[in-house]
């Protein structure tokens, strides 16, 4: 069985349960064992405004703890993925940036060695599991859904960094819908912002801009809206009432982890997928599936 | 020490304002040479509409050498790091990258640390991320802890003392 460390974050490990329950209960199932270690900080990605050294210290720390034994990385979050990934990119690359990280480390016995890889959930499942494993557990296919992709600004930009998907038209997340049974249509809005970045210093514009995404997502009419980020899912979900507020409209749009939807086509029960967290109207989707499934 | 004062690391940080500034200086070469204000960055940046950032003039003020009007000014702030004006200038200039380090020369300079950041920051300093474990809601209006979701409890620094250490040595750091 292939193992991996999960490098949880701060936003999935404190609030988004949902995230981590789902794809803890998802992977195995897909024969990849989670494993859960002591000692992670946050990334760092969060407070690049305020020092990139800072980014670059705590990313090495978190790797370090991942190599100490032996295994390579699931970060789930975008921004942990993405601050991980440059650090390594720098510390492989940059012998006095590597020399400087080794003496902050020092102080917690650790030490980066560059010898642990760095995946994100779609990673996983497009690439390594790979969508034919995928199809192959589906039992409840997610018929008659249509869902507006959306994948974090950090999963698909800088491409330079070497994301997992595409930096203008991702499609892996489409991918993996298909093989769900269900639907993804192109959407204008989707490489935009979910405006969470924005939320420390200018919380109204922060959720503006997820009003307006959510909005164009409701009057193209998809069934709900898929995606793989914590942060992104706090400000599409959890706030969505407030985010509809800031633009005038009432909305209704049932927001999911890509990881609840694959459980649920496995036909796993939801409350083995934390979707009693989801906030948004899922039921509807659960709803719906039950009848296709029925 | 469990309480980090931000002020004082403010201070301590004056030594990493020279390698800043030395970073903010070779952002100025590159972008001398490389930037033709096409303003294709702005035209795709997700904060000038609502809030009139404009990344190709970050970039000109640059070139001009007004470090100091940048780091004071509340604009800096606005950008939501979505990447895009790095992706499709077609100078690979990135007015992203300009931003992050007159961030972080503001801070390093003692400007206040606008809105939460402070919070965050104290927090990831003190206890390793920058929120609390939180109880959250379910739809049906109940409560859940980690725990109750069956979850390990959440993974954090083993020795916190250590732990701010080695965050220590960054913002003390001698260049
Ligand atoms: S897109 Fe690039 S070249 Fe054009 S104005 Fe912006 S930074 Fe300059
Ligand atoms: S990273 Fe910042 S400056 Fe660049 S396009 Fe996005 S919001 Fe605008």
């Amino acid at each position: 069985m292939a193992r991996y460390a999960l490098f949880p974050g701060c936003v999935m490990s404190t609030e988004q349960y949902g995230y981590e329950v789902s794809l803890k209960t998802v992977l195995p199932v897909l024969g990849v064992e989670i494993v859960d270690l002591e000692g992670f900080s946050c990334c760092g990605e969060p407070l690049k405004s305020i020092n990139q050294m800072l980014t670059l210290t705590l990313s090495a720390r978190n790797i370090a703890i991942c190599e100490k034994e032996g295994l390579d990385i699931l970060a789930p979050c975008p921004l942990c993925h993405l601050a991980l990934s440059e650090t390594k990119r720098i510390l492989d690359n940059d012998p006095k940036m590597r020399e400087r990280a080794a003496s902050s480390l020092a102080n917690e016995e650790l030490k980066y060695r560059g010898t642990s890889k760095i995946y994100h959930i779609i990673d996983l499942l497009h690439d390594i599991i790979g969508l034919e494993a995928v199809k192959e557990k589906v039992v409840r296919p997610l018929s008659g859904l249509n869902f507006a992709t959306h994948y974090g600004c950090h999963l698909i930009r800088p491409s330079e960094m070497g994301r997992p998907v595409d930096s203008e038209n991702p499609q892996k997340m489409e991918r993996i819908l298909e093989v769900l049974g269900a639907g993804s249509a192109h959407y204008p809005e989707k490489p935009d912002c979910c405006g969470g970045p924005l939320l420390p210093v200018h919380p109204e514009t922060s959720l503006t801009k997820t009003g307006q995404k959510l909005k164009a997502v409701q009057d193209q009419g998809f069934s709900g809206m898929s995606l793989c980020c914590p942060w992104c899912h706090k400000m599409f979900d959890s706030k969505q009432k407030k985010a509809g507020e800031t633009v005038g409209a009432k909305l209704n749009v049932p927001v999911l982890y890509i990881t609840q939807l694959v459980g649920l086509a496995f036909g796993i029960d939801p409350g083995k997928l934390g979707l009693e967290l989801n906030l948004s109207p899922v039921d509807r989707i659960l709803g719906g599936q039950e009848e296709a499934g029925a | 020490m469990s309480v980090i004062d931000l002020n004082s690391m403010a201070e301590a940080q004056a030594a990493d304002r020279q390698e800043i500034n030395e970073r903010l200086q070779r952002l100025r070469e590159e972008v001398s040479d490389h930037c033709y204000q096409c303003g294709k960055c702005t035209s795709g940046c997700e904060a000038h509409k609502l809030l009139e950032l404009e990344p190709h003039r970050i970039v000109a003020l640059l070139k001009k050498g007004l470090i100091d009007e940048l780091v004071n000014s509340d604009i800096i702030w606005t950008c939501m790091s979505c990447f895009k004006c790095k992706e499709r200038c077609p100078q690979k200039v990135a007015p992203v990258n300009i931003l992050f380090a007159l961030k972080n020369l503001a801070v390093a300079s003692g400007k206040q640390i606008p809105g939460d950041f402070t919070a965050m920051l104290q927090s990831a300093m003190e206890k390793g991320l920058i929120q609390d474990v939180q109880q959250v809601n379910t739809r049906a209006g109940e409560t859940r802890t980690r725990e109750q979701m069956g979850l390990s409890p959440c993974s954090k620094p083993e020795d916190p003392e250590k732990f701010q250490m080695t965050i220590m040595t960054v913002a003390m750091e001698k260049v």
